[in-house]
């Protein structure tokens, strides 16, 4: 009789607690389609579109130093590139990072990659190419962009010492729900995807402050390769980068999305804004995400 | 944004979609039932046994006859699609009121020889009542008088029998059933059944006190004559999944205009069940051919569930009818068996709806699934998945090389397209030289949709990995497999080919599973601690 009491009060709590987790059916349904209209999908998928967006408002931004969208503009690669030490050239519709390569200097005539990789100036032509043919994305046809290299905050660096670190931050009408900073570890390759075994960390909305460690599929309290510990920190420029987050999520659109941002020793800087952002920061958090929209729709605003 | 006037609306017009699409067919389906009289019994699908007799011959130059009585359509079993397979024997069917009887005829045959011919069956299960107070009649008419006489295997005259008789029907004149009861019992109760291929004649089994089913049913039919009832002898074949040789017989009597079976082996009293092939009336032998050539035969005997086909030819007599519907289809070429597969299409895509949006299932694409479990109903579920992942992979295979001499994007997808056209007519000619007829059928798959398969699981395995390829290859064939079960049920067949407008119904259940916001069956899984607590 007391068992079976027992029984029924856990699988009570436990239908109380799955009412607080946001499922892909709800986030799609209520949260996706009815906050954000499909033709303004386009602005999340093409980076150039969003960037020009987000920078009129007032969102920093790598500096954008060059864009390639026809091959004869490749004749004066070099004398374009001799102007910066350090850059980054990606895909303007690209995913999942790939067509992505981060120059931090010259080797002679060649440039040096961040692997230790060293690219001719064949080599970045035909890169550059390749992403204009479209290699790097669906479409036929897509732009290069030659952007500045974002150099990680110290604190940032010795969180995440294999990569650059992001924080992503799920924004639902103007204001931040949760969020988290994704680690690249050995396991991801130096990418920062969790389902690639990224280092998920769980970040206090309202203080900045490091809660939970999740890796692959389980809970961690150290860094897997530098065993440092990850709880307790408080992220460099917390305040400015809810600031950047807010800022970004007004300037477009759309009301409900993830927003990706690194932070730079003189600040955050956004890197990229997401409208199907995953739901796997929920167990990051050790926190259902549903119970927290649905009091901000009550309250209008999460400042805890 | 969407104002709160905008939303009402959505919402009233999402209502009255949804009840549109459940209230019509319905009522659609309500008429045709109460006003046109469907019959919705006849949509359950019925047995239906194809058998084959295979004859065997050793020729030796000379020439070879064959003959054997074959079953006719009446009113309890009918017959169809015969198929004559017999090489160098020429077949000659002969009928007469009781029997058909086919004989091959061979010339100088020589070395080992086949003869198949098959035929597919549908039979009732029958039961008699014989009234207990119906008496046995004087006289009968004279064409009657062949199944009262006495013959050299059914010795009813014979002394011996006629005292047992006294025995086991003691009184001076019974009444029918009481007379065909008490032989029944005693042969079936009282002399043992045994397993033997020999001929038994009536007076040998009744000494023995023991018989096969020939000799008990000589035994029956002889009693029967003795009492002046009218009796014959039935042979035929007991239809049960499998090759056999055993052939069986069994006794009919002749009651008041009908003909009524007994089988004292299996205890049949005045019923005979659905699978029970009559193949000729009379002492007669199955099988007759030319001596010394090492005759050899068998039955062979596939148990499959089939539409019940008089159902469907009431539903045509009807004026608000599919099957008039269907011969607009027939008109331009499209087979009834096409209309079925498309009109199995939505409830396939309904099955992967629901394992992607309430199991939390991943697949490649929504409509893959259905389509390959549609295909499928040629080769068979297995050969089905067995050429979809081949196709598949090798194709993918393909496509990693075509990554590596980094192409455009359309260009890449038209060789695609022809590396699937390729594999299959590669994998349709292998199996045909294989003998693997069934995989030979995967020509019949959606070419462009496995092309795209084919490029969407090398840019997976590229961006995130084998590992996710076989997850979701797994997934995938799961899926299959299930939209291959719904599809493939008769019944679902049936219904949905008897009424269409069930798919105004599909539409409905989409429509409410596009507002389901719960929890994935799979989404419970993933967040389990959260759900749970950290206990667990």
């Amino acid at each position: 009789m007391k068992s079976l009491r027992t029984l029924l009060s856990r699988l009570k709590d436990a239908r109380e607690r799955a009412a607080t987790v946001l499922s892909m059916n709800r986030r799609n349904l209520h949260y996706i389609y009815t906050r954000n209209e499909r033709r303004h999908f386009q602005l999340a998928d093409d980076k150039l579109l969003a960037k020009e967006v987000l920078v009129a408002a007032g969102v920093r931004m790598p500096e954008t130093y060059r864009i390639y969208s026809y091959f004869y503009e490749l004749r004066n690669l070099e004398r374009d590139l001799d102007a910066y030490h350090e850059f980054v050239i990606k895909p303007a519709q690209g995913s999942g990072g790939n067509g992505i390569i981060v120059i931090v200097g010259r080797s002679g005539q060649d440039w040096l990659g961040i692997s230790g990789k060293t690219y001719t100036l064949y080599d970045l032509q035909k890169h550059i190419s390749d992403i204009i043919f479209g290699v790097y994305s669906f479409d036929l046809g897509d732009r290069a962009i030659i952007e500045s290299r974002i150099t990680q905050h110290a604190e940032m660096a010795e969180l995440s010492p294999l990569g650059l670190a992001d924080v992503r931050i799920i924004m639902c009408d103007n204001f931040p729900v949760m969020s988290m900073t994704r680690v690249p570890t050995r396991q991801s390759d130096g990418k920062a995807n969790l389902h690639q075994g990224a280092l998920g960390v769980a970040i206090n909305i309202a203080s900045g402050v490091t809660t939970h460690g999740r890796f692959l599929g389980q809970p961690i309290d150290r860094h897997p390769d530098s065993g440092i510990h990850l709880i307790g920190r408080t992220l460099p420029y917390w305040p400015e980068i809810l600031d950047l987050a807010q800022r970004a999520a007004r300037a477009v659109p759309l009301k409900y999305l993830g927003v990706d941002i690194s932070v730079s020793p003189d600040g955050p800087q956004l890197l990229e804004i997401n409208v199907r952002p995953g739901l796997e920061i929920q167990n990051v958090n050790q926190r259902g995400m549903l119970s927290i929209l649905q009091a901000m729709t009550v309250k209008g605003g999460n400042l805890e | 944004m969407a104002g709160i006037s905008s939303g009402h609306a959505r919402r009233s017009a999402y209502l009255t979609a949804l009840a549109i699409m459940v209230l019509l067919p319905m009522s659609v389906a309500a008429y045709k039932l109460y006003v046109l009289d469907y019959p919705l019994a006849g949509l359950i699908p019925a047995p239906s046994y194809n058998v084959e007799v295979s004859m065997q011959v050793d020729g030796h130059g000379d020439d070879i006859n064959v003959h054997t009585y074959l079953p006719r359509t009446d009113s309890r079993q009918s017959v169809d699609n015969e198929q004559n397979s017999s090489g160098l024997f020429t077949a000659e069917l002969k009928s007469d009121p009781l029997n058909r009887e086919a004989s091959w005829k061979g010339e100088n045959v020589r070395g080992q020889q086949g003869i198949l011919y098959a035929y597919a069956v549908h039979a009732r299960h029958v039961r008699f009542n014989i009234p207990a107070d119906m008496t046995i009649p004087g006289s009968y008419p004279a064409a009657l008088a062949p199944y009262l006489a006495d013959e050299p295997g059914i010795q009813k005259d014979d002394p011996q029998i006629e005292a047992a008789l006294r025995r086991i029907v003691p009184a001076e004149k019974p009444a029918i059933l009481e007379a065909v009861t008490r032989i029944h019992r005693h042969l079936q109760d009282n002399l043992a059944n045994r397993d033997f291929s020999g001929y038994t004649d009536a007076l040998t089994a009744l000494k023995l006190g023991e018989a096969s089913c020939n000799g008990k049913s000589r035994l029956f039919v002889a009693m029967a004559r003795k009492l002046n009832i009218p009796a014959r002898l039935v042979g035929g074949l007991v239809m049960q999944q499998g090759s056999k040789r055993t052939t069986h017989q069994w006794a009919e009597v002749y009651v008041n205009g009908h003909w009524v079976p007994f089988d004292t082996i299996n205890d049949h009293f005045a019923e005979i069940p659905a699978n029970y092939l009559t193949l000729y009336y009379g002492d007669l032998v199955l099988f007759k051919h030319t001596a010394n050539v090492n005759f050899q035969y068998f039955f062979k005997v596939t148990r499959q569930l089939v539409p019940q086909v008089d159902a469907q030819t009431a539903l045509s007599q009807s004026s608000l009818n599919i099957t008039n519907l269907y011969a607009h289809f027939e008109r331009v070429g499209i087979s009834q068996n096409l209309l079925k597969i498309l009109l199995m299409l939505p409830l396939g895509a309904l099955v992967t709806v629901v394992f992607r949006n309430v199991i939390g299932l991943e697949t490649f694409g929504t409509f893959l699934p259905a389509l390959i479990a549609a295909a499928a109903r040629e080769t068979g579920l297995l050969w089905g998945v067995i050429g979809f992942l081949g196709i598949v992979l090798a194709s993918a295979l393909v496509r990693k090389s075509l990554d590596w001499m980094q192409l455009l994007h359309s260009p890449k997808m038209a060789i695609m397209l022809t590396t699937v056209v390729i594999v299959m007519m590669v994998t349709t000619v292998g199996g045909v030289q294989l003998g693997l007829f069934e995989l030979a059928h995967v020509t019949l798959f959606p070419i462009a949709i496995l092309a795209i398969t084919a490029e969407r699981v090398a840019l997976m395995e590229a961006e995130q990995g084998a590992l996710k390829v076989a997850r979701i290859t797994l997934m995938t064939l799961i899926v299959i497999a299930a939209c291959y079960a719904v599809m493939d049920s008769l019944f679902l067949q049936s219904l949905i080919l008897a009424f269409p407008e069930l798919l105004l119904v599909v539409i409905a259940l989409n429509l409410w599973l596009g507002k389901w916001i719960g929890i994935r069956v799979m989404e419970f899984l993933r967040f389990r601690r959260l759900i749970l607590g950290s206990s667990s």
